[in-house]
């Protein structure tokens, strides 16, 4: 035991004495989790609150036009303008400021375009009430323009697009019925309302973001953000700890121990110990910047209400794994550049597959199966489990232990590795 | 004491995987208490091989190695309560002071309290290290990392101390306060094992001696027992080269 805290009080002074590696363990892991959350909070925020810059230009003066501007800018979707340089501008100008980047959608509706659809309504009313239903008339269509910057995301532009569409139909379908209305009152005795008022919406959805003890979970992007880079920050001390074990070995302290009343084991638990404090000063700083830091800073706060005794299991579980992993590359790589490149690149995968940056699920299959084997994504999923769907210690008591089960793996091939290669010097 | 055994070795063995040849090749050995043995041989000759084997970090292939009575194989942990080591690198932490890391050592090997604080500034203050207490080893000269290197492995006044190349890269003022502070160790009871390619230092400081080639004993005892066997006055480095030749050793 003396032994054990003799080696425990140097393994302390090493890591505070390296201020760059201290550096790298906690101040890295909280940038980056800012850094992260605030993007994709903002990114939340440009869909729903923010507003994408869009440039429009509306030659209809009409109906259609003057209703679509007014379902843009009541959506609070779009930070709609309509002058460039202080002049309304034209369709090439339009085109030419969205290619070249000042605004990420560009809305161009034609001249004449409510009296087109007018026209149109008014010939269809008139064959339905002529009873020729079998001859088609030429249609004179009415082409709205949407340019959209390159820059732009697959799925913000689809849901933009789908946006604009559903704006310009419920429009064209409201003059529909105005000019039904109007056909149907020219040519019937007796007067109907306009059919406008008959539209009502019939079918209505209902969204809820559920978890489990019949509470409702807030997704956002704190809840996500956190245990992703908590996990990564404690899966990045591989580097530190395997770099820690190759120096004492490379510089004959570890064969200086080893002479002396001490076994490997108790080198190694030391370094485990003093490991598992640092993950734990890791969990509970990103935590509290979470929870204190984050709102301060505009952002949502973390909810860790009632879940902190089943996250402190959990992050146990995944310190255990990584100090594990640590002691892994620590034993099989042979010099420091061996274990910083291995063990750098290793954990960007391990984190890839296991789904901290982009969710498993829209992976393709074969990364999907393979995300099962990251024991990032078995910590993810526990984070995800706690935090989203309110889990307990039932049901989070699987990832643990397969964390757990990877930690000793790993310990176990490492000391078959030391015990073969016995290289102390 | 004097007059037992302090290390007996019956044909030791040790062969690397992938090697041709054993580097430890049969070797039997008495090394008698309270003796400064050296063990010399060139580049190669498996010298830090035996010592590596005798400090239990490598198991020999074959043979067997009693220390202070206790068998190798059986009884490591009591072998590591009564040796000391001096390792031919630099074994310290670096980004550690000479006084941490001497608590550390000196923790692990036993002393405590008072004891290890009284030794600790008595070593420190013997070997002219005292004068620098908050900076951090790794800014230390050679000749003061060298210094603290010995004090680290023997400041537990081990019954058995292995020294491996003490004094390799230091300058003579160094070399000189190492040298006599082993006399005083060895004046207090310690048997020492030391390696080394200095000839002279051999010398002035072993009584006893074995030379090693190509992983045997070629040949051993006093000084002047190995001038009488090999019937010659020459100094130890003209017995060396002659028992082990001028070609160069990898």
């Amino acid at each position: 035991m003396r032994t054990l805290l003799h080696l425990i009080y140097k393994d302390y002074l090493v890591i505070v004495r390296d201020r760059a590696g201290l550096a790298m363990l906690f101040l890295m892991p909280l940038a980056l989790v800012l850094i992260m959350t605030g993007m994709q909070d903002n990114t939340f925020k440009s869909i729903n609150e923010s507003g994408i810059k869009l440039i429009l230009l509306n030659q209809d003066i009409d109906s259609l036009g003057t209703a679509i501007e007014k379902e843009i800018v009541a959506s609070n979707f779009f930070s709609v303008h309509n002058e460039i340089n202080g002049h309304q501008p034209t369709e090439p100008e339009v085109r030419e400021a969205v290619a070249a980047g000042k605004f990420q959608i560009g809305l161009v509706i034609p001249p004449d375009a409510t009296r087109k659809i007018r026209t149109q309504v008014a010939k269809n009313v008139d064959m339905i009430f002529s009873g020729d239903t079998l001859s088609k008339q030429a249609a004179d269509s009415v082409i709205i323009d949407l340019f959209v910057d390159p820059t732009t995301k697959n799925s913000l532009r689809s849901t933009l697009q789908g946006s604009i569409r559903e704006y310009a139909s419920r429009i064209e379908s409201r003059i529909v019925f105005n000019e039904l209305t109007r056909e149907i009152n020219k040519r019937m005795m007796v007067p109907v309302a306009n059919l406008n008022q008959m539209q009502q919406q019939a079918v209505f959805y209902r969204e809820e973001y559920v978890a489990r003890n019949d509470r409702t979970a807030i997704p956002n992007s704190t809840q996500h953000n956190v245990p992703a880079y908590t996990l990564f920050a404690m899966f990045f001390i591989v580097i530190p700890f395997a770099s820690a074990m190759i120096r004492e070995r490379e510089d004959g302290s570890l064969a200086r121990l080893l002479t002396m009343p001490c076994s490997y084991s108790t080198v190694l638990f030391s370094k485990i110990t003093v490991y598992l404090v640092v993950c734990y000063l890791q969990f509970a700083s990103i935590i509290l910047m979470g929870i204190w830091l984050f709102p301060l800073m505009g952002l949502p706060a973390l909810s860790v209400t009632g879940k902190m005794p089943v996250l402190t299991m959990l992050a146990l579980a995944a310190a255990l794994a990584a100090i594990g992993y640590g002691i892994a590359v620590g034993t099989l790589a042979r010099t420091h550049q061996q274990a910083a490149i291995f063990a750098a690149i290793s954990v960007v995968i391990l984190a890839a597959i296991g789904g901290i940056w982009v969710p498993v699920f829209i992976m393709p299959p074969f990364l999907r199966h393979l995300s099962m084997l990251s024991p990032l994504n078995w910590g993810l999923n526990g984070f995800y489990d706690i935090l989203l769907r309110n889990a307990g210690v039932g049901e989070v008591i699987a990832n643990c232990i397969r964390l757990l089960v990877f930690a000793a793996c790993c310990l176990l091939v490492a000391l078959y590795v030391n015990r073969t290669r016995k290289e102390y010097f | 004491m004097s007059g037992s055994i302090a290390i007996e070795i019956r044909d030791l063995v040790k062969q690397y995987r992938g090697n041709e040849k054993p580097s430890v090749d049969g070797v039997s050995l008495n090394i008698p208490e309270g003796r400064i043995f050296g063990l010399l041989g060139p580049n190669g000759a498996g010298k830090t091989t035996m010592i590596r084997i005798l400090c239990g970090l490598l198991d020999p292939s074959a043979g067997t190695v009693e220390i202070g009575g206790y068998s190798l194989k059986s009884e490591l942990s009591e072998i590591k309560s009564i040796i000391g080591v001096v390792p031919q690198e630099i074994a310290l932490y670096s980004t550690l002071t000479a006084r941490e890391n001497l608590r550390v050592f000196g923790g692990i090997l036993g002393l405590k309290g008072k004891l290890l604080r009284d030794r600790m500034e008595e070593q420190l203050t013997l070997f002219g290290l005292d004068k620098y207490p908050r900076m951090q080893v790794g800014r230390y000269s050679g000749g003061m990392k060298r210094r603290l290197n010995l004090i680290a492995g023997m400041m537990h006044r081990p019954r058995i101390l292995f020294l491996d190349e003490p004094t390799v890269g230091v300058d003579v003022q160094s070399k000189n306060v190492i040298i006599e502070n082993l006399f005083e160790i060895n004046r207090g009871g310690t048997t020492i094992v030391y390696t080394s390619h200095y000839l002279e230092e051999a010398e002035h400081l072993c009584s006893y001696l074995a030379i090693l080639d190509e992983g045997r004993i070629i040949t051993r005892g006093s000084l002047s027992e190995i001038r009488k066997i090999h019937k010659t006055d020459s100094k130890l480095e003209d017995i060396f080269l002659e028992l082990t030749g001028k070609n160069l050793r990898d």
